[in-house]
């Protein structure tokens, strides 16, 4: 069967583009890139893919707020395109500055463009920091993370602004729907609010949240760089059945496949 | 037209880490206690629209409602006690304004001309004095070469002015005070080279222009024309080639099998794997930083990449490095001279900078130092380097044709930068900071990384026949040097401007960051504006070039500029410079035995040249293109240092580059020949420590020397002797290099202040299977702790150890290039058959600091003895670089594996937590790792605001 595509959303200051391509091919998908000109000109469209992702990085350099500058081009100008890509059931992955544009464009936690509930603040600390932190996946229907439910991932967060914060009642609303993915956590798997192993301070410990139907996923640390053994800081000392970032791929290509 | 203004800030109960940071920096590093809270809120500024549409703005992109409270027109910090805004001057380019402009466009706002940002800050606490404010003001949060405190809301935003004219010059009538005094703060040139020029327009009948006079100085500047290096040299009397000839020549015989490019492009070029190569550079931008420490450290990093981007036919950036040399944080404030700035803030902005570019534009910072020497007080060292990856069939300096246009894409040129090049050239003066204001610019990392993208996509589709970097000197240097050979035909009135009202040779000279030019033949021309449209950069074609070798530039129908070639790049006088040297008067301290060693151990781990830069390193972005193999921490917990790093910038491919440096400025007081052999030697062994072929390295050189009177020069004279022997020793190569021979500071009291000496060496080279590195932290309790390497005990001036007693000494440590050499390929080859488990070089702090760094990464202790009849206190804090501590199984045999070295078994890693030290049987200290990590520790955490993550770290699996 032809490999599902991938389209990996560019524009000006996205500078994870690399990495997670080639984190897809590892997972078996076909990345391509695709600069949002593209999308906006009708060079390329969406319909022609079967997974979506936004990288890390800078977005138009995260002037105003991390993301915004995206979220609110992609609000005014790809609205119907990128809803449509999500109500077809299509996977939709953000990873750092791509959590930052899906809550900003409201695709996350609720899934509607333009509906935005909740937020990525700075971090407490007040700067950007660059870590491996401990996050426990969280029992969910997300599809990105099927089969890891319980399992304590180690992965590299490095942003200025992924405190997760929203108000009482949207929290308790993605607590009750299970759509909080990831969580920071210490070595053991506790979740915690205790920097650095939390490193931005955010609400109920979240690094990672999902919509209701666990098939659009935002997380802010790096799983796209921890696909090989040596990418991990440690590799020399410590064993791994296999790097922690790869099954978030390889369940977004499965799914793919089945659709 | 009537501005609307927005304020923003986060609802009340909400933190304001901005402010908090202000706070801590305000009790910290000004000591004002009346401030209690601050409270920050940003102010965005709209021309030409009305309320309506200013509530559309603060809705949609402003303000979320989920965390902020937003007001239109009225104040927002209602309740504090004093409430002042900060803004970038008029001129100076606000990153945000376009993202301001372009979200407005695409809400569908219209009628908006003009938008701006700023921040306001609240101070809160009764007893805040109108003089606490002007400190914390003046110190913190204005700094005035860009910035200003906004008094009233402004009338325009836009920036207007009529384009200025093109003067003539009278020069050849000038007399020679007239001449000097053209020259002085504007074009530093002496009377000789202003007599040349004068000599020249004589003879072609004419007076120059503004233009013409410009374009001279900058192409002739020390930073351009590197005059000191390539200048005949009168040593003690006997005359000797120039420097740079010296470097060049010794890099030739050696003749390295994998060098591509030496010396003649933006960068050095060595072969990777596969069809790939990998390029260096390393630049200095001491005099921006010195003033404007973050737009100056930004600057710096956006021209070293683009250095690499501009490498070939253009190189993808792969990594960058960051070494500076401060004052220490805690210099008294009085003992910083008028007209510089101190260094707590200088080190927090300049890393910020630093931070804020290579971040942004996605380029892991991985590698980097800091070094802190009072003498550093008037003028830092802000070094930074950047490491690219490009085809092997792409990686020679191209030549463009006569016919092939040449084509400017990226930022638009203001009045940025103007005699930056000059300007580094000169001394700092108490004057420089009010005469050179315009050198420093806010650099715009996501226009930069735009042109990287489109100069990547270029190079791919094989557009591009030369490419160079608009750095020191604007067009006026790109253009010149590309059309060296040719002769280039420009037409200045195509330049996009910034705003109206600049001069034509301000156009022409204009440093004004991420721009670069592409030499491109007319066919592809097309191809390539498509390009840099479909990534939304701005490309213009500028200029033609010829082949009369004349440079011709226009400015509408005038001509502002006609010069030979010849005379532009050979008529510089070649200076004879004389240098002196002799061996400063010192002597070595007589030291009593530390009566309590482990308070002497704990205060050489807390020694600001010793102690943990961790928390300059986490604000870097290290892990960005995954492909970092080695991290600069490492460990259990991720707080043990390594000694370089190793990138696998092929994805899927093992093949790696290792990348490190060398530095030891106090050393070069002594003695600048064996500081020099030092700096290198220790760049060398930190690549060796993780596992680097000695046989594939290559070397950068940069010397940042005090102003080159007689005693510097000389000192220089023996810093590149040095650099020449090392490599014929050694068989490894310089392939770049630069100069920076301006840190001298003079006073209008007649103070002098010259910095320590620094000769930065950097190292970079490649290893065809990652595998085959190991890291510093020890992997586990009962193995055996090697000493490798050969060290004179007594060679212990310029250490730590002495330093702390307040001596530097004379007998510093001579190294023995042959020794070295051997001791490197042994540790390579047991790295290589895989025979070691962990290695660290020993260098600041000696044997005792790597060890306790080994533990605290493998979170073990250690038992070591030390030889009977040694010096114990020598043997522990000892400098000398080329020796490595290497951790080994019990089972191996450390006489076999590293037969013929000098080396010793000094004792086991132990369950223990803390490293104990024995001498024939007695136990001299047994120091808590706790307490030894701690002190390494706390130094940079207080000036960085990071203690909580020094004590409230737990240590992971």
């Amino acid at each position: 069967m032809k490999k599902p595509q991938v389209c990996v959303l560019r524009t000006d200051g996205t500078n994870c583009d690399r990495e997670t391509s080639y984190a897809f091919e590892q997972a078996g998908g076909e990345p391509h890139l695709v600069h949002v000109n593209q999308l906006r000109s009708g060079e390329q469209k969406l319909t022609g893919y079967h997974i979506l992702v936004i990288p890390g990085g800078f977005s138009y350099g995260d002037d105003v707020h991390s993301g915004k500058i995206l979220a609110v081009e992609l609000t005014s100008f790809l609205q119907e395109q990128l809803q449509e890509f999500v109500d077809s059931g299509k996977p939709v992955l953000g990873i750092c500055n791509g959590f930052q544009v899906l809550v900003r464009t409201g695709l996350l936690p609720s899934a509607k463009m333009g509906e935005i509930k909740t937020t990525l603040m700075h971090n407490d600390s007040g700067r950007f920091e660059c870590r491996w932190v401990y996050l426990r996946v969280e029992d969910t229907r997300c599809i990105f993370t099927r089969g890891l439910a319980g399992r304590v991932l180690h992965l590299q967060a490095a942003h200025g602004e992924g405190k997760f914060y929203t108000d009482t009642s949207t929290l308790a609303d993605i607590e009750a729907g299970k759509q909080v993915v990831f969580r920071y956590a210490t070595s053991n798997g506790e979740p915690t609010g205790i920097y650095p192993h939390n490193p931005n301070g955010s609400l109920a410990a979240i690094a990672g949240i999902c919509d209701p139907s666990g098939r659009v996923l935002g997380l802010m640390p790096h799983p796209e760089r921890f696909v090989n053994r040596t990418q991990h800081p440690n590799w020399r000392r410590q064993l791994f059945d296999e790097p922690h970032g790869l099954a978030i791929f390889r369940n977004a290509v499965a799914y793919a496949r089945e659709m | 037209m009537s501005i609307v203004e927005i304020r923003v800030t986060n609802r009340p109960y909400l933190p304001d880490p901005a402010g908090e940071e202000v706070l801590y920096e305000i009790k910290h590093a000004l000591g004002i206690n009346a401030v209690q809270k601050v409270r920050t809120a940003k102010v965005y500024r709209f021309e030409g629209i009305d309320e309506l549409q200013a509530r559309l703005l603060a809705e949609k992109l402003l303000a979320e409602d989920v965390f902020q409270n937003y007001t239109i027109n009225a104040p927002i910090i209602t309740d504090a006690q004093v409430v002042v805004e900060v803004a970038y001057k008029p001129g100076v380019m606000n990153p945000e304004a376009a993202s301001l402009m372009k979200a407005a466009k695409d809400l569908g706002i219209g009628g908006l001309v003009a938008a701006d940002s700023s921040r306001e800050y609240g101070f809160y606490g009764p007893d805040i004095s109108s003089r606490d404010i002007e400190i914390i003001l003046d110190r913190l949060l204005v700094n005035a070469t860009v910035e200003r405190v906004v008094k009233e809301k402004p009338v325009t935003l836009l920036i207007w002015g009529q384009p200025g004219r093109t003067e003539i010059i009278p020069l050849r009538g000038m007399s020679d005070a007239e001449l000097m005094e053209l020259s002085r703060d504007k074009l530093f040139l002496n009377l000789e080279e202003m007599h040349a020029i004068q000599h020249y327009f004589r003879t072609i009948g004419r007076d120059p222009t503004d233009c013409e006079i410009e374009t001279l100085a900058q192409t002739w500047s020390e930073h351009c024309g590197h005059k000191t290096f390539k200048a005949r040299l009168l040593v003690n009397g006997r005359e000797k080639e120039p420097l740079l000839k010296r470097l060049q020549e010794a890099t030739a015989a050696v003749n390295h099998p994998l060098v591509l490019s030496a010396f003649v492009d933006n960068s050095g070029v060595m072969e990777f794997y596969d069809g790939w190569a990998v390029c260096g550079k390393v630049e200095t931008h001491n005099s921006p930083s010195a003033i404007e420490p973050y737009g100056g450290a930004m600057t710096g990093s956006g021209g070293v990449f683009r250095d690499i981007m501009g490498t070939g036919q253009g190189a993808r950036v792969i990594a960058s490095t960051d070494m500076f040399c401060f004052a220490p944080p805690d210099t008294p404030r009085e003992d910083i001279p008028p007209g510089c700035l101190h260094p707590h803030y200088l080190l927090r902005r300049v890393v910020a900078g630093v931070r804020d570019y290579g971040n942004r534009m996605g380029i892991p910072t991985n590698n980097g130092s800091v070094h802190f020497h009072r003498d550093f007080r008037a003028k830092p060292s802000v070094i930074v380097g950047a490491y690219g990856l490009l085809p092997v069939e792409r990686c020679r300096k191209g030549q463009p044709q006569p016919g092939d246009l040449a084509v400017v894409i990226g930022g638009r040129t203001g009045r940025d930068g103007i005699h930056g090049a000059t300007f580094s050239s000169g001394e700092m003066t108490h004057r420089t900071n009010e005469v050179n204001a315009s050198a420093v610019q806010i650099g715009h990392p996501i226009e930069e990384k735009r042109v990287a993208d489109a100069v990547l996509a270029a190079g791919e589709a094989g557009l591009i026949r030369a490419i160079t970097d608009c750095g020191a000197g604007g067009f006026a240097s790109a253009l010149g040097e590309m059309g060296e050979k040719t002769g280039v035909r420009v037409w200045l009135e195509r330049v996009p401007l910034k705003y109206q009202g600049l001069k034509p040779w301000e156009i022409w000279l204009s440093e004004s960051q991420e721009r670069m030019v592409i030499a491109v033949s007319p066919e592809n021309l097309e191809r390539l504006l498509e390009i840099c449209r479909g990534l939304n950069v701005e490309a213009t074609v500028l200029a033609e070039f010829t082949s009369d070798r004349r440079l011709v530039v226009t400015y509408e129908k005038e001509t502002i500029c006609d010069l030979d070639m010849e005379f532009l790049h050979h008529g510089l006088p070649k200076r004879v410079l004389t240098a002196r040297w002799q061996q400063p008067a010192l002597a070595d301290p007589h030291l009593s035995m530390p009566e309590n060693w482990e308070e002497t151990y704990c205060q050489v781990m807390g020694h600001l040249n010793v102690c943990s830069k961790e928390p300059i390193v986490r604000m870097y972005d290290h892990g960005v293109q995954g492909s970092c193999a080695l991290a600069p921490f490492g460990g259990v917990g991720q707080d043990g240092p390594n000694d370089a790093v190793v990138l696998t910038p092929l994805l899927g491919s093992s093949a790696a580059v290792v990348i490190s440096h060398g530095l030891n400025p106090v050393l070069n007081r002594i003695d600048s020949y064996y500081g020099s052999l030092w700096a290198a030697t220790e760049a060398v062994s930190n690549a060796v420590a993780v596992g680097a072929n000695p046989k594939e390295l290559v070397l950068i050189d940069n010397f940042i020397w005090p102003f080159p009177d007689e005693e510097s020069l000389g000192a220089l004279d023996r810093a590149v002797d040095a650099c020449v022997d090392f490599v014929r020793a050694t068989g490894m190569p310089f392939i770049s290099g630069k100069d920076s021979l301006s840190s001298t500071y003079r006073g209008d009291g007649g103070e002098v202040i010259k910095i320590p000496p620094v000769l930065c060496v950097s190292v970079f080279g490649r290893l065809p299977d990652v595998k085959r590195t190991v890291s510093a932290d020890f992997k586990g309790a009962g193995n055996l702790i090697v000493l490798v390497g050969q060290r004179v005990l007594a060679e212990m001036a310029g250490s730590v150890y002495f330093d702390l007693a307040g001596y530097l000494g004379r007998n510093l440590p001579r190294i023995n290039l042959k020794v070295v050499t051997q001791v490197w390929e042994g540790i390579h080859r047991a790295i290589k058959e895989e025979r070691v488990l962990a290695c660290h070089d020993i260098s600041e702090g000696g044997l005792a600091a790597a060890l306790a760094e080994m533990c605290f990464g493998g979170n073990v202790g250690a038992r070591i003895s030390i030889p009977a009849g040694e010096r114990p206190d020598y043997f522990l804090f000892n400098e000398t670089a080329g020796c490595f501590l290497v951790e080994m199984a019990p089972t191996e045999k450390p006489e076999k594996v590293f037969a013929g070295l000098k080396h010793m078994v000094l004792g086991q890693t132990t369950e223990n937590l803390a490293v104990v030290v024995e001498q024939e049987g007695h136990r001299l200290c047994s120091v808590p790792l706790a307490d030894l990590k701690k002190a390494w520790q706390e130094p940079m955490a207080r000036v960085f605001g990071t203690l909580d993550a020094v004590q409230g770290r737990e240590v992971g699996s």
